[in-house]
């Protein structure tokens, strides 16, 4: 084929690695707040997603995808802190986008779709964007499985 | 790593690749065996073929005439791999050489349109994710497709060098990568740097279509990406609704995960453990004191995560509530 790249890798981690990282970010969760407080239970679930991504976000590969970084980037915005990602090389498919203007209108509308959803998306060309919308679903179906498991194990009936 | 190596190989060549398999070759997954096919010395009647075109398209072919004696020297200095004798690649460089006296008659190659070679361009978008078959069957099935249009070659024959330098961009820097346009399709470079990247597009989305549950069945682009995209949405929904049930659990519940996470490390720390759920605790008595705690910390979590994989939600519960007493302390 014209444009063969390796095979295309979208491993992820074992769902070890995955619990790990969410209970650690929970144990740092449960250091910091005092979970007393009923009121507070919405700011609770929102540290808790945004644990589970965070957590989910390091678990996956760190900075070598780019939806993590992007999850990564905006959870420190959002603590305000600095993030530091080491420097990759400049892809060439800058230059490409520029060059093929010829898209689909049905499937741009579609991809712009899951620009919106996968973090990260929205500087990513439409092959990538697909590689990672690949990822983060394994990663993301990982992390439910992580959640339920512990749900469950946390609140047997 | 390995592949790039023997990109560098073929680039360092500059061989022209004339032949079909060269497409089949570029693509990576077959890795070795099919660069050997790929450049077998049986290629030299191939090529002296080509040669007899009119010279100006040759050079636009080989990219630079001095360098294909060089090619073939580099060519059969590759010659530790063992090349298996291909019939079918002997077919197509007698065609090629068919092709080479209709040359004149076709002359420039035109953006022709590819209305009536749609077709069996899609067919080679088939053939091409068969890329891991063997070169012998994806020759075939080439052939097959291709038996009523030689004419077409030609213009494929040429518009291989467009491509090659535009791939080459897309192959990581390399200088110089062969590749072949389909038969029958424009040879614009933009058009062909546009199938280049519609392919691509298409290969990520099989590997999505795998992914996602029910999505192979779908046909069309359009219907799969909503299919992907409500299922990424509904995995979102679905984080969001456990961290609701986690924190609504969460607050019965305090565990301290230092010795945990040192046991992953094969060193056990002092961790305090606090646990406020009497259900919970009764689960733990009679484990806590059979258990020692160092050499099972690993092995018990390893053991509930490989039952885990199975999606046995129970063990986790019962793997998780054992984890607890395998701790050094347990406070009220």
């Amino acid at each position: 084929m014209a444009s063969a790249d390796k095979p295309i890798n979208t491993d992820v981690p074992e769902k070890d690695v995955f619990t790990l990282h969410f209970l650690q970010s929970l144990s740092n969760l449960r250091r910091q707040n005092t979970f007393n407080s009923p009121e507070k239970t919405n700011d609770r679930v929102k540290k808790i997603k945004k644990a589970a991504y965070v957590s989910m976000a390091r678990a996956a590969g760190g900075t070598n995808r780019l939806w993590s970084r992007a999850l990564l980037r905006r959870a420190a915005k959002e603590n305000s802190k600095v993030v530091r990602f080491p420097r990759r090389k400049k892809r060439v498919t800058c230059l490409r986008r520029r060059r093929s203007n010829r898209r689909d209108p049905v499937e741009e509308e579609e991809a712009e779709r899951l620009r919106n959803l996968v973090p990260g998306g929205g500087g990513m060309e439409t092959s990538k964007l697909m590689e990672e919308t690949a990822h983060y679903i394994k990663c993301l179906s990982m992390q439910v499985k992580v959640m339920q498991c512990l749900v469950d194990g946390l609140a047997p009936k | 790593m390995d592949l790039s190596g023997r990109f560098g190989a073929r680039s360092g060549d500059g061989v022209p690749f004339r032949e079909a398999t060269a497409l089949e070759s570029l693509h990576l997954g077959g890795g070795g065996e099919e660069f050997r096919q790929m450049v077998p010395p049986e290629n030299a009647g191939g090529f002296t073929a080509l040669l007899e075109l009119p010279p100006t398209q040759a050079v636009e072919l080989l990219h630079s005439s001095s360098s294909s004696a060089s090619q073939a020297t580099t060519l059969h200095s590759l010659g530790t791999l063992s090349f298996p004798s291909n019939p079918l690649l002997m077919e197509r460089a007698s065609r090629f050489s068919v092709i080479a006296t209709e040359n004149q008659q076709n002359g420039n190659v035109s953006g022709e349109t590819t209305t009536t070679s749609s077709v069996p361009s899609n067919e080679h978008i088939k053939t091409e994710p068969a890329e891991t078959e063997t070169c012998d069957q994806a020759a075939v099935e080439k052939q097959s497709n291709r038996c009523g249009k030689r004419k077409e070659l030609d213009k494929k024959v040429k518009s291989s060098t467009k491509k090659k330098s535009k791939s080459s961009e897309e192959n990581e820097k390399l200088p110089y990568v062969h590749v072949r346009a389909r038969r029958g399709q424009a040879t614009d470079s933009h058009s062909l740097a546009e199938r280049a990247r519609r392919e691509k597009i298409n290969a990520r989305m099989k590997l999505l279509q795998e992914l996602v549950p029910g999505c192979d069945k779908i046909q069309g682009t359009a219907l799969v990406l909503d299919e992907i995209i409500n299922h990424v949405q509904s995995l979102q929904r679905q984080v969001e609704m456990l961290s609701m049930r986690l924190a609504s659990v969460n607050p019965r519940i305090d565990f301290n995960l230092d010795t945990i996470l040192a046991s992953e490390n094969g060193s056990l720390m002092d961790g305090s453990f606090s646990e406020q759920s009497y259900h919970h605790r009764q689960l733990q008595q009679p484990p806590s004191q059979q258990w020692p705690f160092d050499g099972l910390n690993q092995p018990v979590w390893g053991r509930e995560e490989n039952q885990d994989h199975g999606n046995d939600h129970n063990n986790l519960m019962v793997g998780s509530a054992s984890l607890h007493p395998n701790q050094v302390k347990m406070e009220l």
